[in-house]
């Protein structure tokens, strides 16, 4: 059986940073021709092992076998010449070159010593064609779409002839449809004997794709295991240390009236005609692929880009929302997709954070913020959603990315504002800060708040959502009732493959 | 699992954590003043005059002038605007109109007319950085020429001189030994430490600074906030050339020249980021005083001009190169 041959083997990595063990006696054995997923809460050290396998870091301690033998990187260019390719989550490609040029970044063909670009044009047309994609070799990449983005980031490491890939959190851009487009590669790639590592949250696509499961917890590995010999609710258990029993509960609450009504908006480029309303207690969730103009309608009704079309309404009175601070003022909050580039300031704590909009509030006549005010108000979001390190002093570029979340929540709560519109509030966060994000909203629609919730997560929007509004090519369909909710019907709206009667909610 | 434990624990309570970056956030606190007491060693030692209060006051009153300007360029490169390069004409425009309309209506309204006109310079520069989105080092290059070339037109290129002795008198006047204008630049300093690390206003500099778009997004008016940076240093150099022409009883067209590269000397030494996001006016203040105590040192040692400036811009290089690589260690 040729897919018992060792491709890495790692035995007893430690790191150790400045004050912290991110990882202690790791070991990790994958096989040629087979998918080895690494599931793990954030900060379990799934990314410090990776960047260890990448040359970025050196192991503290322990040694790392490629194919049988002993290697030593000291630098990324060491991990690929070993054949180590990654695929990363943001995307490391060139907008302004074509597709083939970025799959050949660095290593362009060459004849004669001359650039030869037409045997780079039939190279890369070869390498998409036999991954299955039809993107076109000449294109430029920045005309592309995510996925399609995502597919050349795949293609480059594909080209590269490697023996390992890596792919960290490869769906978390890309609809359900695509990640089966994505799977369907990864097994081709899988049977011509690369060793994949996959690394991912999404313990459903982990289970269908891999061979394989290791969880990692608290910077130590817990257990291997044959995929085919685990289930999900096992893998939480394995990640968390505890049982988790509802991943998307529903806490019941009473609908009251509209609060936030939105007629006819439109952007006159990415989306326009959409219309839909959010009562007081209410969910409404708002699905569709990537791309699809979701977070453009939500960014514009919080005044971060113009509307050239539509109305707004809060409470029945029409507002006119220029920017962010006339959309705060409005009652309107908005928690962004982008937390790392558009929800935190790193360098500042956790306090400065929290109380960013509502700093002129705490100031006094001379503009001075009064800070016991101001330590009282982060240190009533910090115990309330439990934030970890419990101290609003601490810098929140350290924090985990699910407690930074509950901090840019935080933020917004403490404006009081009458509807919460968060943009993928759970992507990248793990399981645990997931139920803790989902509990925390249920308690705001359960005191009367409205919440317009933006997931590509069809299971999270389907069971956490009172009503969803589905996008495609910029225009939203009818909102579709709890009742009336299944994936298929989703998806059917969101790709368009249903006909038009199908969308009467 | 007890070392996973353990390890979890000392997480928790930071204490562990904190201890590496501590020693690294110590030495880039402390280093300066360690920097600024091994100058004042040196010149003691290698100088006799060095150490002499009549030293120290012309350090202070040297310093003074650019030292205005440092306040308000802290702003600047907080906020993420890199630098404004405009100062040296704000500068002269202070100097030249204080003397100018000194004749006509009198020095304290010559005074105010000369900073408030340096201030529209400093709205101009913001609008263009904060609204237009002109990238700042262009856009003060470009208003700098502009208003420096208005300026002299306005005098026609000569010398002005000033018609008032006594304002004179009152800028070189001394409070127990302190010159007039080094207490002027303290208070400024003093209200630029407050607005900056205390008021709303400040906070948002440094939030804009930081993060933009997440500023932006937690509703801080972040245009307004990074054009106010603009005119808080237009404000700044007005006083400075309004301060600097009363102190000199003369002013030509090019009297600024030089003020903006010691400002941004003296930010950046300080440790303050030029990427934005991060700093301080006593930092700005502690690379100041390093600056110019060093300068003097060398002048007195008889350090030559060209061998003064490649120090200068060693420092510079130093400085920034240690700004980047704290901040990949998460300490700035």
């Amino acid at each position: 059986m040729p897919s018992a041959a060792s491709a890495l083997h790692m035995r007893g990595i430690s790191k150790v940073f400045p004050g912290v063990k991110a990882l202690s006696g790791v070991e990790l054995a994958v096989r040629f021709g087979t998918v080895h997923a690494i599931v793990g809460e954030n900060g379990a050290g799934k990314s410090t092992l990776m960047k260890i396998l990448s040359g970025a870091y050196a192991p503290t301690t322990g040694t790392i076998e490629v194919a049988g033998t002993d290697v030593r990187m000291k630098r990324p260019a060491d991990a690929q010449r070993l054949g180590i390719r990654m695929v990363h989550q943001e995307l490391n490609l060139v907008p302004d070159l074509t597709v083939a040029e970025n799959i050949f970044l660095g290593r362009m063909p060459k004849r004669l010593g001359f650039f030869d670009r037409g045997g780079m044009l039939r190279r890369a047309a070869a390498v998409l064609a036999e991954l299955g994609t039809s993107i076109d070799p000449q294109e430029r990449l920045g005309d592309l779409t995510i996925s399609q983005q995502q597919l050349v980031e795949i293609a480059k490491a594909y080209a590269a002839d490697p023996r390992i890939i890596v792919l960290d959190e490869p769906t978390s851009s890309l609809s359900e449809h695509e990640t089966a487009a994505l799977f369907r590669i990864l097994r081709k790639m899988r049977d011509a004997g690369i060793a994949i590592i996959y690394i991912s949250h999404r313990l459903k696509e982990v289970l269908e794709i891999a061979d394989e499961v290791t969880v990692l917890r608290d910077g130590a590995m817990i257990e291997t295991r044959a995929a085919s010999g685990i289930t999900a609710a096992e893998m939480i258990r394995l990640m968390v240390g505890r049982e988790v029993s509802n991943v998307f509960p529903k806490t019941p609450s009473v609908i009251g009236k509209q609060v936030l009504s939105v007629r006819g908006i439109g952007d006159g480029a990415r989306f326009a005609d959409v219309s839909f309303d959010v009562r007081a207690g209410e969910i409404l969730g708002l699905t569709g692929l990537v791309g699809a103009g979701r977070t453009e309608v939500a960014r514009a009704i919080f005044g971060l880009a113009p509307l050239t079309t539509g109305t707004i309404e809060i409470d029945g009175a029409p507002v006119t929302i220029r920017s962010p601070a006339a959309a705060a003022r409005a009652g309107i909050a908005y928690v962004p997709e982008d937390r790392k580039g558009d929800g935190i300031v790193p360098a500042m704590t956790v306090r400065e954070n929290i109380s960013l909009p509502v700093l002129r509030r705490l100031a006094n006549r001379f503009g001075r913020v009064r800070r016991g005010v101001e330590r009282d108000l982060a240190q009533t979001y910090v115990q309330k959603f439990s934030i970890v390190p419990p101290d609003g002093e601490r810098r929140i570029g350290l924090l985990s990315g699910g407690n930074q979340q509950k901090a840019v929540i935080s933020r917004w709560l403490a404006t009081d504002p009458k509807v919460l519109i968060l943009d993928e509030p759970t992507r990248g966060v793990d399981v645990g800060a997931k139920a803790e994000i989902h509990g925390i909203i249920g308690q705001l629609v359960a005191n009367g708040m409205a919440v317009v919730m933006i997931s590509s997560e069809l299971p999270e929007i389907m069971g956490v959502c009172d009503r969803v509004v589905v996008m495609r090519d910029g225009r939203a369909s009818a909102p579709i009732a709890r009742e009336g909710l299944t994936e298929e019907r989703i998806m059917a709206l969101a790709t368009g493959e249903d006909s038009a009667e199908g969308e009467a909610a | 699992m007890t070392d996973v434990a353990a390890m979890g624990q000392t997480t928790k309570d930071g204490a562990r954590f904190n201890q590496g970056n501590r020693l690294v956030g110590l030495l880039s606190r402390a280093g300066l003043l360690l920097a600024i007491l091994a100058v004042i060693l040196y010149g003691s030692i290698s100088n006799p005059v060095f150490f002499t209060a009549g030293n120290f006051v012309n350090v202070l009153t040297s310093m003074s002038i650019v030292g205005i300007v440092v306040v308000g360029m802290t702003f600047v490169l907080v906020v993420g605007g890199m630098a404004d390069l405009s100062v040296p004409a704000t500068i002269a425009c202070g100097a030249i109109l204080c003397l100018a309309l000194q004749a006509y209506i009198g020095p304290v309204p010559a005074f105010a007319v000369a900073v408030l006109l340096a201030g529209v310079t400093g709205l101009v520069n913001g609008v263009l950085v904060g609204y237009v989105g002109i990238n700042p080092i262009i856009a003060t290059l470009g208003m700098g020429t502009i208003v420096l070339g208005i300026v002299q037109a306005a005098v026609g290129g000569v010398i002005v001189y000033g018609a008032d002795p006594s304002s004179a008198d009152f800028v070189k006047s001394r409070i127990f030994g302190v010159p007039m204008i080094a207490i002027i630049f303290i208070a400024i300093a003093i209200i630029g430490n407050f607005v900056l690390s205390r008021t709303f206003w400040g906070r948002w500099t440094i939030a804009t600074g930081g993060n933009y778009s997440a500023a932006e997004a937690s509703a801080v008016p972040v245009r307004a906030v990074r054009a106010g940076a603009f005119v808080i240093t237009a404000f700044a150099a007005g006083i400075s050339g309004g301060l600097l022409g009363l102190t000199l009883q003369s002013a030509r067209p090019l009297v600024g020249q030089g003020y903006e590269f010691s400002a941004i000397t003296a930010v950046v030494v300080g440790g303050v980021s030029i990427m934005g996001g991060f700093g301080s006016i006593p930092r700005a203040m502690a690379g100041l005083v390093f600056v110019q105590l060093l300068t003097n040192v060398m002048v007195l040692q008889g350090v030559r001009t060209p061998i003064q400036g490649f120090v200068l811009g060693l420092l510079i290089a130093g400085a920034v190169a240690l700004d980047i690589a704290l901040r990949k260690r998460g300490v700035a």
